[in-house]
């Protein structure tokens, strides 16, 4: 399981970086789109729902109070006719008054009016306005509004709509009524009996007022009711009889004024109620939750086009915003890349300040690897010049055809065993010359090769002068740079003690001090003054009197490239009192494992020291066990 | 980057044809608030007797919310001003017809060739069987059960005389004699008083105008007259009240106030109203479903009829009717 997780990861490859900012601008972009949009849906879709509800109680209200006018007019109609007109006659010798006073009234409300008319308690008709002919049989003491008013003589009765059916109509028309019904007193031959004052109200008006209202296309209605939930106006009147349409209007009825919430036939909707003072009628708006969202098609589309929109211009800034960030990135890698393919370009340097110093400090860091590529090149050419120079200093054509002289001169003048030391000290110095081609090696074997070397030299100038080896034990089995006595030994014969008579001295010494190792070659002969010092070490390009070409300078490099800067030559010098050049070097004990890491150069092994806690040389008791500091 | 780009690229293009989608869906939205138009071609569109009908007409276009125009014809609509007029709506833009077919042979042709431009429903009468064998393949009708108007109208005879007709007369008037309904309704009530022991005297078809009004008061007397449509029974009423039909009793059918007035005043002794407010209501609603929906079919629609006497005539389920017939 871990592994295939860990081998899941290792196919996976990251992002770049334009497409991770990219993807995560997006993301949050769209998120705060989507969930602005949502918002603000919910808030516009909740807030149009309270406007509708408020528009609608504010316009039932209206309505509501036009219903009560008129219908507060009718009884107005009502007491008039029953204070000013019916009290104050008699029916049997004031019919024309009463006929008149009734006729003043119906004339002056007959757009809202269908008739007046006045019953006694046997039903029969005393007087109406518009005068017209009663019908054969209307059995007035059965219909509803008659019955009702007698049922509760106090009060006045609003009837639901009903077919008028008392006058005979010559128009062959059927008017449809609201009757309002009261119980009255009538005085009839100066007999006061009861009767009953008929108003019957034109339904077209109410219907009138209700179709003002009903003029909403999104589904929300209004319709009237009696306390009963019986109808009495609605939009769909017909097809609620015919059972084509439902309405709740009993539940409606058994509200009191208010907003309900109900699920009606499968639908969920508010209602609205208002009741209508005095008759009990219940004015009910109705708004189905189609409604509210009727039109916010249109919304919901602008919503999601202008989210597209924005979607569409976030996608190009969110382009723009991500390929400014990370262009100057993707630059300075595409140059870091191109440098790793071996390409040498300049290193882009743009951006905001933090890219611009990190392009600034890549490059730096090239420049420093290149500076330190090209001295490490150089430091290994001057190796190979140095080595070279060494390799020279072995053959010195000269050297040899003089030592060869000697040793013929030798054999010539039978000093066989001066011939033989010659011979054994020449070979001695070309087998520690080569050294198979190695540059550390034994101190011991360096010491060997200067006196091989002088033993030569001071057969050859004839034991003009004479030397002297003074070195610690110690320092014997120590590292050395092979062939660097050679040269100082070389100038000191030159320039220091040929000139003088059989007085001339080399004394060589060698000294540990601190873990460095001193080796010295001091003459007395002529001396040099300060400025020659001077240049000693730093002029290379000096023409040499005497020798093998092989200057100071030349070794001076040799030990500084295999042991570092802070080792070398040091020249001390009089005139006439003579010079002591001293070599400076690490006491490192000889052994083939330091050998090796010596030869790699300073940087290598100061590093490997460092990483091996400066104790990476093998410590020289394991190989030197016969020196004297082991003893 | 090539793969990042080209994704960018493709989910922009994506994102503006949505853009481009919706506006399309919009704009086509906008269009669609123009409502869907149908014109209703009646004869004498303008009689008292389609007053239901047309009030049921304008209660579906209002729930359907199509727009409905009833097109004002005179009595007496030949076939070719019928063709006439329904091209003319058609070409006015109208998206289907409901159509009263003019009795005569070559009616059905006529509307076959007009329901492959636009949906058409007939009302009030079927066309002639044998222009149209396979009954329920043709086009589709909104009516009353005819057959039975003319059963129930029988019932109601033989139900005040018990169940017998023994010696009594009778005769029948309607205005079309070609008209499917009148032969129903007529073959519905010789079906009916078949073997009650009633004589049929006459039967009289024809417009009646003056002339034919004296036509029809010059018949031999009989002991009922019934009235098979609105225009015959508001004549037989009308005669009725003028004590013109020596004494005959009316029976009829009818769909006018002035048909329910004859009734209300003795002149007619029943009366069966078909519910011409459905025949209107349900003719607009199926037109409008076809409409909306391609694969809707029309069907046939049966309405019911009611039966008035005069003691009844103003309990609340026929007030109801009145009050479509007022509308």
């Amino acid at each position: 399981m871990r592994n295939k997780r860990l081998k899941r990861r290792g196919q996976w490859k990251p992002r770049g970086m334009q497409s991770t900012i990219m993807i995560v601008f997006s993301g949050i972009s769209i998120s705060i789109m989507l969930t602005l949009g949502i918002v603000m849906y919910v808030r516009f879709s909740v807030s149009t729902r309270q406007e509708t509800i408020r528009s609608t109680q504010m316009l039932m209200e209206q309505a509501g109070e036009n219903l009560e006018d008129y219908l507060v007019s009718m009884r107005q109609i009502s007491d008039a006719v029953y204070y000013n007109v019916i009290k104050e006659n008699d029916f049997s010798s004031s019919d024309n008054d009463i006929q008149r006073g009734m006729n003043l009234l119906y004339t002056a409300n007959r757009d809202n009016l269908k008739s007046i008319a006045v019953y006694n308690s046997y039903g029969s008709l005393m007087a109406a306005e518009p005068v017209a002919s009663q019908k054969e049989d209307p059995n007035v003491t059965k219909q509803d509004w008659y019955v009702q008013a007698r049922a509760e003589m106090e009060n006045m009765h609003f009837s639901t709509p009903h077919i008028q059916n008392l006058f005979e109509d010559d128009t062959f028309r059927y008017y449809w009524v609201i009757s309002l019904s009261r119980v009255v007193e009538l005085t009839n031959h100066g007999e006061s009996q009861t009767g009953v004052l008929l108003v019957d109200m034109d339904y077209s008006g109410i219907a009138r007022m209700m179709k003002q209202i009903n003029t909403s296309n999104n589904g929300q209605y209004y319709y009237l009711c009696d306390s009963n939930g019986q109808i009495i106006y609605h939009m769909r009147q017909i097809q609620i009889s015919n059972g084509i349409f439902q309405e709740n209007s009993r539940t409606a009825a058994s509200y009191k004024d208010g907003v309900y919430e109900e699920t009606f036939e499968g639908e969920r909707r508010k209602v609205i109620v208002n009741t209508i003072s005095y008759t009990g009628w219940k004015l009910v708006g109705v708004i189905p939750d189609s409604a509210f969202t009727y039109g916010m098609f249109d919304i919901r589309y602008f919503i999601i086009m202008v989210m597209l929109l924005m979607a569409l211009m976030l996608g190009v800034i969110n382009r723009v915003v991500s390929l400014r960030i990370s262009s100057p990135i993707l630059k300075l890698n595409d140059s870091v890349m191109e440098y790793e393919a071996g390409e040498q370009p300049e290193i882009y340097i743009g951006g905001s300040r933090e890219i611009r110093h990190l392009g600034e400090s890549i490059q730096r860091s090239y420049e420093q690897i290149d500076t330190l590529m090209r001295k490490i090149v150089l430091e290994q050419n001057e190796r190979r010049k140095s080595e070279l120079d060494a390799l020279q200093s072995q053959i010195n054509p000269h050297f040899l055809y003089n030592a060869l002289d000697s040793i013929t001169w030798m054999v010539e003048g039978e000093r066989n065993d001066e011939a033989v030391f010659m011979i054994s000290q020449l070979a001695r110095l070309f087998r520690i010359s080569l050294s198979k081609g190695r540059t550390v090696i034994r101190m011991q074997d360096e010491l060997q090769h200067a006196k091989s070397y002088l033993n030569i030299q001071k057969i050859r100038y004839k034991n003009r002068f004479s030397f002297v080896f003074d070195v610690e034990k110690s320092i014997e089995a120590c590292c050395t740079v092979k062939l660097i006595l050679q040269p100082l030994l070389e100038n000191a014969i030159n320039y220091g003690v040929v000139g003088m008579d059989d007085c001339g001295e080399i004394r060589v010494a060698g000294r540990q001090e601190d873990g460095k190792i001193r080796l010295s070659v001091i003459d007395n002969g002529i001396g040099m003054s300060k400025e020659e010092v001077e240049f000693l070490l730093t002029d290379s390009s000096r023409v040499h009197k005497h020798g093998s070409g092989v200057g100071l300078v030349n070794v001076n490099h040799r030990i500084q490239i295999l042991f570092g800067k802070e080792y070398g030559l040091q020249v001390e010098s009089e005139p006439d009192e003579g010079t002591t050049v001293s070599i400076l070097m690490p006491a490192i004990p000889f052994t083939e494992e330091n050998r090796k890491i010596l030869e790699q150069g300073p940087l290598y092994w100061k590093e490997e020291m460092a990483d091996a806690g400066g104790r990476k040389f093998v410590p020289a008791g394991t190989v030197n066990r016969g020196s004297k500091d082991e003893e | 980057m090539k793969n990042n780009k080209r994704m960018y690229l493709l989910l922009e293009f994506g994102l503006a044809l949505m853009v481009v989608l919706l506006a399309f869906v919009m704009i086509l939205e906008n269009n669609e608030e123009d409502l869907a138009r149908v014109s209703v071609i009646v004869q004498d569109s303008e009689d008292n007797q389609w007053t239901a009908f047309k009030y049921g007409l304008r209660m579906a276009a209002q729930d359907q919310k199509i727009e409905m125009f009833v097109v004002s014809t005179g009595a007496g609509l030949t076939l070719e001003e019928e063709r006439d007029v329904i091209l003319r709506e058609i070409e006015n833009g109208a998206d289907a017809v409901i159509v009263q077919p003019v009795p005569g042979a070559d009616t059905g042709k006529m509307l076959q060739k007009i329901a492959k431009r636009v949906p058409v429903m007939l009302v009030g009468q079927n066309l002639p069987k044998e222009e149209d064998p396979e009954s329920g393949t043709g086009i589709p009708v909104t009516e009353a059960d005819h057959r039975g108007m003319g059963k129930a109208l029988a019932e109601e005879l033989l139900e005040d005389y018990s169940g017998r007709l023994d010696g009594k007369t009778f005769g029948l008037i309607a205005e079309e004699a070609n008209s499917v309904a009148a032969l129903e309704r007529m073959a519905g009530f010789r079906e009916a008083v078949a073997d009650k022991g009633a004589q049929e005297l006459w039967a009289v078809c024809g417009t009646f105008q003056e002339e034919g009004e004296k036509t029809f008061v010059e018949q031999p007397k009989v002991d009922f007259v019934i009235a098979l449509d609105d225009g015959s029974l508001t004549m037989a009423g009308e005669c009725a009240s003028a004590n013109d039909l020596h004494g005959a009793l009316v029976y009829g059918i009818g769909n006018s106030t002035e048909a329910v007035y004859y009734l209300d005043t003795g002149a007619a002794r029943c009366l069966v109203v078909p519910d011409d407010f459905s025949i209107g209501y349900q003719s607009l609603t199926a037109i409008a479903k076809s409409l909306g929906n391609y694969f809707y079919e029309l069907q046939d629609q049966e309405v019911s009829y009611t039966v008035m006497r005069r003691d009844t005539l103003f309990t609340k389920e026929n007030q109801e009717i009145l009050f479509t017939m007022s509308q």
